[in-house]
C-alpha cells in the first residue's frame, strides 16, 4: 500500500468509520451469518437432544433393522432410517452432536486456556521460562501426538469423555501459546508499553492492562477454527473404534457401522458424514467472517489498472514538452466512501527538467506519481483528466503499450529502497534482469552495462555487490543500486518518490546530488516527490506546492521560494525549523487535513489559512497568473482585489 | 551556576546481538562513557543519525534499558538499580511513533488517569478533572476524553502523549524524536506547545532528535552523537554556526537549505559502522582531516572553549566548510 | 552451515526422539498396567501370567526394562512382538516404505496444487476463480478423511470398479488413498499459497519490477511465486504430523500395509513392543523430515541462510 493513501486511511475520519463499520462488516458478510446460523441450530439440536430427538439412541429394534431413510422409500416414524441394530438413525445423529460437540469445545477450553496463558507469560517475561516452554513446543510440533493418543485410547481399559477431552484438548495449547507469544512479543516492545513502565505501571499491570487488551483477539478466531478440527479428529477416533466406547452415539462410530452396511444401505455411511462436514463448514465459515472482520486490511490486490471512462481533456500541443498533466483526478473506491485522493492536478514536464512536487501527507503527490507510471494501488483509478507523455495519454493507452513504456521511457523509484529489491534474490540478477529487459544485448554486454552502472551511482566494487543480497546492503547502498537499476535503461522520464526520507541527512545528500548530476547529463526529466521544501528548493528548477490534491502554487522554484505568493506556500515555507538561522517562534499551521472522502465547495486550505475572506468558503479559487510561469490558486491575486496583502 | 537536575556519569549500554549458531553474542557499545548535565528549565538537544545510540541513551537515562555501567545523578540523588520511584515521578518520555505510543485499546480519559492511578496524584474524585485540564493543557478539547487513539490524528496523538507525561508534573521530559513523524505544519504546532509548557511550568527536555534544525529551534544547548558517544556539545547557536568536530561540520553541510539560491557546498560523509570503533577516533576512518595520531589515540571529549566542548584532536583546527585550508592550532582549555 | 550448528541440530534431534520415545514407554505403561495380563484372556491362571510376565520381560523393574528397551534400540534392536517371534524392526522398516510413498506422493501433489491454485486465486482477489477456489477449500477442510475415504470406495470401487478398494498394489491402488490424503492436505496449503501471493504481490519490490517495464508473467513468477512459496515449505514441515494421522485413517480403510496401520492392528492385540516400535520410527522418520524442511528453508531464503552461515 503506497504511503499516500496509507496515510489518508490512518487520517482520523476514515479511522472512524473503520471501527464503527465492525458491526455493519458482520451484517454484510453472508458467510459468516450462515456459519453462525448452521452452528447456533447444531448447537442448539445437540443441546436439547433428549427432548428432540423421537427415540431413544440405544433402543435396538431388531425386527426393522437397516429401514431407509424417507426419501429413499422409508416411513415417517425413522425419519432418515434405521442402523443395523433397528436403532432410530436421526436420534443416534443428534445425541452424536451433542457428544462431538461436547468433547470438541470442552478439549478447545483446555487447550486454549493452557495455550493463553502459557503463551502470554512466555512471551511476556521471556528469559528461561520461554525457553524451556517454546522448546517443550518444538518437540511437541515434530512429533505427531495424535499417534501417541492414538496409542494411549488403544490401550487404555475405560475410555471416558475425560480422557477423549484430555487426550485431544492438551496437544492444542501450542498452537495457542505461539500465536498469542508473537503477538505479545510485538506489542512489550511498541512504545506504549515503555511509556507505562515510564510512568511506573509495574509488570503485572503492563501485562493485563496494556498488553492483554491489544492479542486476546487472536484466541476467539483460532479458537473455533479448532474447535472445527477437534470434531473431525474426535469422530475419526471415533470412526477408528477408540472414542467413546458403544453404546455411545457418535458420529464416527455411526459411520463406522455404516460402512459394514454400505453395499446394502449406502446412505447409514453418508449422514453421519454429512452431519460432520456441515458442522465444520459452519465453524469454519464463521471462524473465517470473523478473523475477516477483526482485519480491516483491504484484500485488493492483482495487476488490474481501470481506465477513465471519462473523455480526455483538449491539451495544446508543445515540442518541448515531455509531459502534461491535465485535470488529473485519482479515486479509491473504499467501503467507507470513496477517498478522492487527486482532486484536478495541471502540471507540465520539458525535457532534462527537474519538477519537485512538494506536500504534506495526504496533499496526493505520491498518488500523483502512481498516477503518471500507471500504478496505483488497487482499488485506485484515474477517474479523470489525462497523463500525456510525448503525445500518449498514458491514463488510457492499452495495458501492453504502458509496459512497454515503463522502463525504457517512464522509470521510477521509491522511499523505502530496501523493499523495491527483490529479498530472495541477488542484486545482480535484478540489474541484469533490468537491463536484458530494455536492450537485446548478449550475456558479456548485459554484465558489462550493469558493471558501469553500479559504478556510475559511486559503487566502487561492483562484483562483490552484485553477487550480495539486499538485506546485506544498507538503505542508501540498495537506493543506490535501485537508481542504477533504473537509469541503465536510459529512460527519458524518472519520477523519484521520496526517493531519500528512510535514508540518514549525509546518505540523502550524497545520493541526490548523485541523482540530479546523472539526471541532468543524460537529458532526464526528473519529478521529485517529496515533504521536505529544502530539497525541492536545493535541486529543482519548477515546484508544484499540493494541499489535500489540489494545486495551490506552481512555478519557477527561485520564484516560488523568493515570493511564495499561496498562504499554503508562505506557512509551509515558516514552519520549517532551519538550522542555519533559527527563528524566534515557529509559524504554526492550525488545524487539520480536510476529510479526503468529502466533497468541497471553495477553497481546501479555507478551514486553516491565516487570510481567509468569505469568497474562499465557497468559490473554488482559480489559478491566477503571477508572474512567467508562475501561478497561484488563490483568490488574494484575482484580477480586481478583494483586499491587497502585502507577502 | 545552579544545581543540575540531571547528571548523568559515564553511562555505557552494551547490547549482546545473538545470532543463530553462535554460543557467543558479539556485543554492540550502543553508548559508551556519556557524560552530560541538564539544569531545571534547560533543553538540551541530543541529534545524530541512525544508529548512533541517541535513543537507546534516552531510555537509558529512564532506567526503561538498564545501563551497562555508569551512574545516573536526579536532583542530587543517585538513581539505583532497584527503586526508580523517583524517576517515575519526575521523569517522563515521549516517544516518536503517534500510533504506538498509545495503549490501542484504552481510551483517552484512561491513558491520562492511568499515571495519577499509580501514583496517587489526587484523590480518585478528582480524577476527571484532572484529565480535563491536561486536555486543556495540551490544547485538546475535553470531549476527546471519550475517544479511543485511532480516532485521533497524528498530531492529536502526539498531544495526549504529551498530556500524559505531564500527569506526573515531571521536572524532566525525554522528547524521543517527539515529532518526526509528523508533517511540517502540525510540527510547528507540537514544537510550539513544548515551548509553552517549559515556560509556564519550567520543564527541563532532553530532546533527541535527527533534524537539526528541530534540534536547534528546540535546544539551549546541543550534544552531537557519533556511534555512541558525544563527539560535540556545546550552545546552540555557535554549534551550528561554528561547528568543532569535523563530523558536525558535515552533518550541518548535508542538511537541506531553503534558498532561492540553490545547491549549497557540501561534503561527503560515508554513513556510520560500528565495525569502525576499533582504537582511535570512531570517525577517523571517514573524517576528511584524519592524521595518524587519530587512528591510534582516540580523543576525549574536551572543553576547548568556554562551554564549548569537543572530541578531537584538532578541534581549535576545524574550518567551518570542510575543505578550506586547516587553521593554525591550538589547545584544549 | 557450519558444522558446529549441524552438531546442536542433530543434539536437538536426538533429544527429541529421545523424548518421545520415554513418554511413550511410561505412558504405556501406566496406562496399560502389567502387559503381561492385558495379554492373556481375563480370568488367566496367576501362574500363567507369571509365565507371560518372564517370556515377554516384563518381570523386571520397570526402569530396567526402559534402559534396556534404549539400549536394544540403539542397537537397531526394537524387540520382539507378543504374538508370534517376528522381530519389530524388520516388521516397522517393512511397513515404513508403504507409508513414505503415500505421503511423498501426497505432499508433492498438495504443494503442486497449492502453489498453482494460490497463485491464480490471489491473480484476482475475490474474483470468481478467488470464489470458486476458496468455495472449494472451505468444504475440502470441512470433509473428515475416513467418510470422504468411504465415499470414494462406496463411488469408484463398488460402483464403476475403476480402482481397487483395498491394499497395494499397481498405480491404480494409490488414487483413491492419495486423494483422499490430498482433500485434507491440501486446503490449507492452498489458503496459505493465497495469502502469501496476495501478500507478496502487494510488496514494493513487485511494484518496482513493474515500473522497470518487466511483463506480468515475469514480475510473478520470476519475483513472485519463490518469494510467495516459502510459508509453504515451512506450514508443510508443520503438517506433517497431521498428514501422519490422515494416513493412519487412510491405511486402515484401504487396508494399506503401512505404519499407521501396523500400529492399529498392534492395538488391537496389545502387541506392546509392536506399538513402541511403530512410534519410535515414526519420531524418527518425523525428526529427519523437519530437519530437512528447515535446510530447504535455508537454501531457498538467503536471509534464513546467512543467518546459518
Amino acid at each position: 500500500m503506497s504511503d499516500a493513501l496509507g496515510a489518508v486511511e490512518l487520517s482520523a475520519p476514515s479511522a472512524r468509520s473503520a471501527v464503527g463499520g465492525a458491526g455493519r462488516r458482520i451484517l454484510r458478510s453472508p458467510l459468516l451469518l450462515i456459519g453462525a446460523l448452521g452452528i447456533t441450530l447444531i448447537g442448539t439440536a445437540a443441546l436439547f437432544a433428549p427432548v428432540i430427538a423421537p427415540y431413544d439412541p440405544s433402543a435396538q429394534n431388531l425386527a426393522n433393522i437397516l429401514a431407509p431413510p424417507i426419501w429413499a422409500g422409508g416411513n415417517t416414524e425413522h425419519l432418515l432410517g434405521t442402523d443395523v441394530l433397528g436403532r432410530d438413525v436421526a436420534s443416534r445423529l443428534l445425541f452424536g452432536a451433542r457428544n462431538s460437540l461436547f468433547i470438541a469445545f470442552s478439549a478447545m477450553l483446555l487447550g486454549s486456556s493452557l495455550g493463553l496463558a502459557t503463551g502470554l507469560l512466555a512471551g511476556f517475561f521471556g528469559g528461561k521460562v520461554d525457553s524451556v516452554l517454546m522448546r517443550l513446543g518444538d518437540v511437541q510440533l515434530a512429533f505427531p501426538f495424535i499417534l501417541l493418543a492414538i496409542a494411549i485410547l488403544g490401550v487404555v481399559a475405560n475410555r471416558g469423555a475425560l480422557l477423549l477431552v484430555v487426550v485431544l484438548g492438551i496437544p492444542g495449547w501450542i498452537i495457542y501459546a505461539r500465536v498469542v507469544r508473537s503477538r505479545v512479543l510485538a506489542e512489550k516492545e511498541k512504545d506504549y508499553v515503555a511509556a507505562a513502565t515510564a510512568l511506573g505501571a509495574g509488570p503485572w499491570r503492563r501485562l493485563f492492562r496494556y498488553v492483554f487488551p491489544s492479542v486476546w483477539q487472536v484466541v476467539p478466531v483460532i479458537a473455533l477454527l479448532d474447535v472445527g478440527f477437534l470434531i473431525i479428529m474426535e469422530s475419526t477416533l471415533s470412526f477408528l473404534g477408540l472414542g467413546l466406547p458403544p453404546p455411545a452415539a457418535t458420529w464416527g462410530g455411526i459411520l463406522a457401522d455404516g460402512r459394514r452396511n454400505m453395499v446394502v444401505s449406502a446412505w447409514l455411511p453418508i449422514l453421519p458424514g454429512l452431519a460432520i462436514m456441515i458442522t465444520v463448514l459452519s465453524i469454519n465459515l464463521l471462524g473465517d467472517g470473523l478473523a475477516s472482520v477483526f482485519d480491516t486490511r483491504h484484500v485488493r490486490g492483482g495487476f488490474r489498472r481501470l481506465r477513465p471512462t471519462t473523455p480526455a481533456p483538449a491539451v495544446d500541443s508543445d515540442g518541448e514538452r515531455l509531459l502534461a498533466v491535465r485535470g488529473l483526478h485519482v479515486e479509491f473506491p473504499l467501503p467507507g466512501g470513496t477517498l478522492k485522493a487527486v482532486r484536478g492536478i495541471d502540471f507540465d514536464l520539458a525535457g532534462g527538467e527537474t519538477l519537485g512536487v512538494v506536500g504534506e501527507s495526504g496533499s496526493g503527490k505520491s498518488v500523483t506519481a502512481a498516477a503518471v507510471i500507471q500504478l496505483l494501488d488497487p482499488p485506485g483509478r484515474v477517474s479523470a483528466g489525462s497523463v500525456v507523455f510525448d503525445g500518449d495519454d498514458l491514463a488510457r493507452i492499452g495495458d501492453r503499450r504502458m509496459a512497454a513504456l515503463r522502463g525504457r521511457q517512464v522509470a521510477m523509484i521509491f522511499q523505502n529502497p530496501a523493499a523495491s529489491l527483490n529479498p530472495v534474490l541477488t542484486i545482480g540478477f535484478q540489474l541484469r534482469e533490468a537491463i536484458r529487459h530494455v536492450t537485446d544485448a548478449d550475456r558479456g554486454t548485459v554484465a558489462d552495462v550493469a558493471r558501469r552502472a553500479l559504478q556510475m551511482v559511486g559503487i566502487a566494487d561492483p562484483e562483490r555487490i552484485s553477487r550480495q543480497y539486499p538485506f546485506q546492503l544498507s538503505g542508501g547502498m540498495n537506493q543506490r543500486v535501485m537508481i542504477a537499476m533504473t537509469l541503465a535503461a536510459r529512460p527519458r522520464l524518472l519520477i523519484a518518490d521520496e526517493p531519500t526520507t528512510a535514508l540518514d541527512t549525509t546518505t540523502q545528500a550524497q545520493i541526490l546530488s548523485r541523482l540530479v548530476e546523472l539526471t541532468e547529463r543524460d537529458d532526464i526529466s526528473l519529478l521529485l516527490i517529496t515533504h521536505d521544501i529544502a530539497l525541492v528548493s536545493e535541486y529543482a528548477d519548477t515546484m508544484l506546492v499540493l494541499y489535500a490534491g489540489e494545486v495551490c502554487e506552481y512555478g519557477p522554484v527561485r520564484r516560488v521560494i523568493a515570493s511564495p505568493h499561496h498562504p499554503y506556500t508562505r506557512a509551509l515555507l515558516q514552519s520549517v525549523p532551519r538550522v542555519e538561522n533559527a527563528a524566534e517562534r515557529l509559524e504554526a499551521i492550525p488545524g487539520e487535513l480536510p476529510d479526503p472522502r468529502q466533497d468541497r465547495v471553495g477553497c481546501p486550505f479555507a478551514a486553516r489559512c491565516p487570510e481567509v475572506m468569505d469568497v474562499c468558503r465557497d468559490v473554488v479559487p482559480p489559478r491566477f497568473d503571477i508572474g512567467p510561469g508562475h501561478l497561484a490558486a488563490c483568490h488574494l491575486w484575482a484580477p480586481q482585489p478583494v483586499e491587497a496583502v502585502t507577502s | 551556576m545552579t544545581t543540575p537536575l540531571l547528571e548523568v556519569r559515564h553511562l555505557s549500554k552494551e547490547f549482546t546481538v545473538r545470532s543463530v549458531g553462535k554460543k557467543q553474542g558479539s556485543t554492540i557499545r550502543a553508548v559508551e562513557d556519556v557524560s552530560f548535565d541538564i539544569a531545571p528549565g534547560e533543553t538540551l538537544g541530543l541529534v545524530g543519525e541512525s544508529g548512533c545510540g541517541k535513543s537507546t541513551l534516552g531510555r537509558t537515562v529512564l532506567r526503561l534499558l538498564e545501563p551497562t555501567s555508569g551512574e545516573v545523578v536526579f536532583d542530587g540523588a543517585v538513581v539505583g538499580a532497584d527503586d526508580t520511584s523517583l524517576l517515575r515521578r519526575r521523569a517522563q518520555i515521549v516517544f516518536q511513533d503517534p500510533y504506538s505510543s498509545l495503549p490501542p485499546r484504552m481510551r483517552v480519559g484512561r491513558i491520562l488517569a492511568e499515571p495519577l492511578l499509580i501514583h496517587h496524584v489526587v484523590p480518585r474524585s478528582e480524577i476527571g478533572e484532572r484529565v480535563g485540564s491536561l486536555l486543556s493543557a495540551v490544547g485538546l478539547s475535553v470531549d476527546l476524553a471519550r475517544s479511543f487513539p485511532h480516532q485521533l490524528s497524528g498530531g492529536q496523538r502526539q498531544r495526549v502523549s504529551i498530556a500524559r507525561a505531564l500527569a506526573v508534573e515531571p521536572s524532566l521530559i525525554v522528547a524521543d524524536e517527539a515529532v518526526s513523524a509528523l508533517d511540517v505544519s502540525v510540527q510547528a504546532q507540537i514544537l510550539n506547545l513544548l515551548k509553552d509548557l517549559q515556560a509556564e511550568r519550567g520543564l527541563a527536555y532532553l530532546f533527541i532528535s535527527h533534524d537539526l534544525g528541530v534540534v536547534r529551534y528546540m535546544s539551549h544547548r546541543v550534544a552531537v552523537m557519533y556511534l555512541g558517544r558525544i563527539v560535540e556539545m556545546g550552545a546552540a547557536p555557535e554549534l551550528a554556526i561554528r561547528p568543532l568536530h569535523p563530523y558536525t561540520v558535515g552533518l550541518l553541510s548535508a542538511v537541506p537549505k531553503i534558498s532561492a539560491e540553490g545547491v549549497t557546498v557540501r561534503i561527503d560523509i560515508e554513513s556510520p559502522n560500528h565495525s569502525d570503533i576499533v582504537g582511535g577516533c570512531a570517525f577517523a576512518p571517514r573524517c576528511p582531516m584524519a592524521q595518524p595520531v587519530c587512528a591510534t589515540d582516540r580523543p576525549d571529549l574536551a572543553e576547548w572553549e568556554p562551554g564549548r566542548w569537543a572530541a578531537c584532536h584538532f578541534a581549535s583546527q576545524v574550518p567551518e566548510r570542510l575543505g578550506q585550508p586547516i587553521a593554525t592550532s591550538g589547545g584544549p582549555r | 552451515m557450519r558444522g558446529r550448528v549441524l552438531l546442536i541440530r542433530l543434539g536437538q534431534m536426538v533429544l527429541v526422539v529421545l523424548a518421545v520415545v520415554t513418554i511413550a514407554f511410561f505412558v504405556l505403561r501406566i496406562a496399560t498396567g502389567d502387559p503381561a495380563r492385558l495379554v492373556n484372556p481375563p480370568g488367566t491362571p496367576e501362574d500363567i501370567i507369571a509365565q507371560t510376565r518372564e517370556r515377554i520381560g516384563t518381570d523386571k523393574p520397570v526402569a530396567v526394562q526402559y534402559f534396556e528397551y534404549l539400549w536394544n534400540a540403539a542397537q537397531g534392536d526394537l524387540g520382539t512382538s507378543f504374538r508370534g517371534a517376528q522381530p519389530v524392526a524388520s516388521a516397522v522398516f517393512g511397513a515404513l516404505p508403504n507409508t513414505l510413498a503415500l505421503a511423498g506422493i501426497t505432499v508433492v501433489v498438495s504443494a503442486t496444487l497449492a502453489v498453482a491454485l494460490g497463485a491464480v486465486a490471489a491473480w484476482r482477489p475475490s474474483g470468481l476463480l478467488d470464489r470458486l477456489i476458496l468455495g472449494w477449500v472451505a468444504i475440502a477442510q470441512a470433509t473428515p478423511a475416513f467418510w470422504l475415504a468411504v465415499l470414494l470406495v462406496l463411488v469408484f470401487s463398488l460402483n464403476l470398479r475403476w480402482f481397487p478398494a483395498i491394499d497395494m498394489g499397481g498405480w491404480r491402488s494409490f488414487v483413491l488413498p492419495v486423494t483422499t490424503l490430498v482433500v485434507t492436505l491440501s486446503p490449507v496449503l492452498i489458503r496459505t499459497a493465497r495469502q502469501s501471493f496476495i501478500e507478496t504481490l502487494r510488496e514494493d519490490y513487485i511494484k518496482a519490477a513493474r515500473a522497470r517495464g518487466l511483463p506480468s508473467w515475469r514480475v510473478f513468477t520470476v519475483h513472485g511465486v519463490k518469494a510467495a512459496s516459502l510459508p509453504l515449505v515451512t506450514l508443510i514441515g508443520l503438517q506433517l504430523g497431521f498428514l501422519l494421522a490422515g494416513a493412519v485413517v487412510v491405511e486402515a480403510i484401504f487396508n494399506w500395509p503401512g505404519i499407521g496401520k501396523l500400529i492399529l492392528d498392534s492395538l488391537a492385540s496389545r502387541d506392546f513392543p509392536m506399538i513402541q516400535g511403530g512410534i519410535l520410527v515414526a519420531a524418527v522418520v518425523f525428526v529427519v523430515l523437519n530437519f530437512v524442511v528447515d535446510m530447504l528453508y535455508a537454501v531457498l531464503d538467503p536471509r534464513v541462510g546467512a543467518a546459518q552461515a
